[in-house]
């Protein structure tokens, strides 16, 4: 059922809907299966909480967003009621979401619709079709919640529906689209905040072992994977890999955009900023300096004070 | 598996205590137990003291929500509501929602309308499966740090009378841009004429001028709680695996950019702090020496203090900068001695 996408449609995913949908399904499992009273006949109570973990449930939410152009951009999300009698989602209560956000985040719209689960299903289509008289091409966000720590790639797919020709019967279909993650700054620092629990304030030091050791990940990252193409080409320049032709020509044009910008113009501009930064710590160390000339001068006044009666050098002992 | 073992080495080298990885027993704080919370709400234990909830703990959603509300306001603030429930002397945040409200200073309460979308929002939640009720409201403060205004004062003593619990959080959005962690503060008012027991220092932030007399006027009605962040097994599990994806935006990031003008300001507000400073020690000298002399150097060493953190922030954003510069222009140049950038390391 899925194979991969041919729309050209790119799709980007902010880190909030994917802790929203982590979130909503949490919370469900949890109300689900309350936690063991903390009481003096909490054993047999245990082993009663043990088997009550059903099978994890499933929760519907929508995605809410913009799309420009050929760019889908995913921003937030909300929950929706699922009715098991007909397969389907609430109707009112999706509208009556909508026009509740659409008051604080005017600019987002319905783009498409999340559930969890393992992979996509048959009777997701039914909802999937239910929602296209929103939005003519709804996407279908899938988490996996199973927790696999085997696993290194986010459980989270991204379906779109294509209309395929079947046994002769055009039918719609999920096709899995690849996706990038986006964010801005703000949420960036406050999903690092929560993820690592970086040490907040401090004095200087912390602060810039903090920055440089976040920096340090990333360039170790960059790292790692660079390594990992160039394993790759070496194996196929040594013939033990078949030659994969489009991946040599990516590989060519990435390399060709370094270096990334070497115009005039960037360089006086960066120099310009470099040399901005260099004056503002002048100033500060300027600052810094006459403040500790002042306390040196109104302690030099204190200890060898002329106005005083005891007169003289009434020194600090 | 490099990636595992370039944040084991991070965690070591910044002394993470491995907070308990949350495992599926500890998600028992999304449980919302109906009962207790409501004999809870029956009993009342903070009537009698004014100082009774000490601490918060903000969910990863709620946090999330909020920052990027605060921070979409761009310089106007915004406001929200938070819910979530008590846990003994602990307000427990598990959710927020942004409230369509025009913010002016000038604005003591939400409008009608503001009112009638909140009830609309927690009705059709509670049908979503949030049972939770508001606990608390949330508004920015961008660039001027996390602080209850006269206005702010005000508005939570009247909600601390008809809707405890209740918790107000104070976020900035662009302080937290620029100095790459957040910012956010949680306070209680005391009731009308409560004298607070001991004169707690709170952690010192810069105030911009014109703000600083109403800051002053009423930062003794009101103290802060203390923060810790929660979040669920899965929460950590996707997380950890974002990092992946992640760490392009981190190498990207370009903190100078965004916040040209936030530093422009801090810089004008600090050159105004210190003309005062000045006319302050040249009449004192006139004065009695002594105690006089002694507000001087703390408002000296204030700025001094001031202007460290704002050149610690533009150092580190050029850090990264020159780093992006090395790593990606200086392809194919011939080598030349890179001058390491020289971190003053100003210790206020």
């Amino acid at each position: 059922m899925a194979s991969s996408s041919s729309s050209g449609l790119t799709f980007k995913l902010h880190p909030l809907v994917i802790v929203n949908i982590s979130d909503h399904y949490t919370r469900v499992k949890s109300q689900m299966n309350p936690p063991p009273p903390t009481s003096a006949t909490s054993n047999s109570n245990n082993s009663n909480g043990g088997e009550n973990n059903q099978s994890p449930p499933r929760v519907y939410g929508c995605v809410i967003g913009v799309q420009r152009g050929r760019t889908v951009e995913i921003f937030n999300s909300f929950e929706l009621l699922y009715d098991p009698s007909t397969h389907s989602l609430d109707r009112s209560f999706l509208e009556k979401k909508q026009e509740l956000y659409k008051k604080v985040f005017p600019n987002f719209y319905v783009l498409g619709w999340y559930s969890t689960g393992n992979d996509a299903e048959e009777s997701d289509m039914h909802i999937h079709k239910a929602l296209m008289d929103v939005n003519e091409s709804p996407v279908y966000v899938l988490l996996n919640p199973a927790i696999n720590h085997a696993q290194k790639d986010l459980p989270v797919t991204i379906y779109e529906s294509e209309l395929h020709v079947i046994d002769g019967i055009p039918q719609l279909i999920f096709v899995r689209s690849s996706y990038t993650i986006e964010t801005v700054e703000a949420e960036r620092i406050s999903v690092d905040h929560v993820a690592h629990l970086k040490p907040s304030g401090g004095s200087a030091a912390t602060q810039l072992a903090a920055q440089l050791t976040g920096i340090h990940s990333a360039i170790k990252m960059l790292n790692s994977r660079i390594r990992v193409l160039h394993q790759y080409l070496v194996g196929m320049q040594k013939g033990d890999l078949p030659c994969e032709n489009a991946l040599l020509r990516q590989v060519s044009s990435l390399l060709r955009r370094l270096p990334a910008t070497e115009s005039e113009k960037f360089q006086d501009d960066f120099l310009t900023e470099y040399n901005d930064t260099l004056l503002v710590t002048y100033l500060a160390t300027f600052t810094n300096c006459s403040s500790t000339m002042n306390d040196l001068v109104d302690k030099f006044n204190t200890a060898y004070d002329r106005h005083s009666r005891r007169g003289g050098r009434t020194a600090f002992i | 598996m490099d990636s595992a073992v370039a944040q084991k080495t991070w965690e070591l080298e910044n002394n993470i205590l491995a907070a308990e990885a949350p495992d599926p027993s500890s998600d028992s704080i999304f449980y919302y137990d109906e009962v207790a919370q409501a004999k809870f709400l029956k009993d009342k234990p903070w009537a009698n003291d004014p100082h009774f909830f000490k601490r918060v703990k903000i969910s990863a959603l709620a946090l999330l929500k909020m920052v990027v509300h605060a921070r979409s306001g761009g310089t106007i603030e915004v406001m929200g509501l938070m819910q979530g429930k008590t846990d003994g002397d602990a307000i427990i945040v598990m959710d927020a929602f942004a409230l369509p409200v025009e913010g002016t200073e000038t604005r003591v309460n939400a409008q009608a309308d503001a009112y009638e979308y909140m009830v609309d929002y927690s009705q059709t939640n509670k049908q979503a499966g949030r049972l939770e009720n508001v606990v608390g409201w949330y508004h920015s403060h961008p660039g001027y740090g996390c602080w209850l205004s006269g206005i702010d004062v005000s508005t939570q003593m009247l909600n601390q009378q008809f809707q405890e619990p209740f918790l107000a959080v104070v976020i900035d959005p662009t302080r937290t841009v620029s100095a790459g962690k957040v910012d956010i503060g949680a306070f209680r008012t005391y009731p009308e004429g409560y004298k607070p027991p001991d004169d707690h220092t709170s952690e010192y932030q810069t105030i911009p001028l014109n703000k600083i007399e109403d800051f002053g006027v009423h930062c003794k009605q009101y103290y802060a709680l203390n923060i810790t962040y929660f979040k669920s097994s899965l929460d950590s599990h996707l997380l950890d695996l974002l990092w992946n994806k992640y760490w392009v935006n981190t190498l990207s990031s370009s903190p100078l950019l965004g916040n040209g003008d936030y530093v422009a300001g801090q810089i004008s507000d600090l050159a105004e702090k210190l003309e005062q400073a000045e006319n302050q020690l040249i009449h004192s000298r006139i004065g009695p020496l002594g105690t006089s002399r002694k507000k001087e150097e703390s408002q000296l060493a204030k700025i001094t203090r001031d202007s460290s953190k704002i050149t610690v922030e533009q150092v580190h954003g050029l850090m990264s900068q020159v780093l992006k510069n090395i790593l990606f222009n200086s392809v194919g140049q011939p080598k030349r001695n890179e001058q390491p950038v020289s971190d003053p390391m100003i210790e206020a």
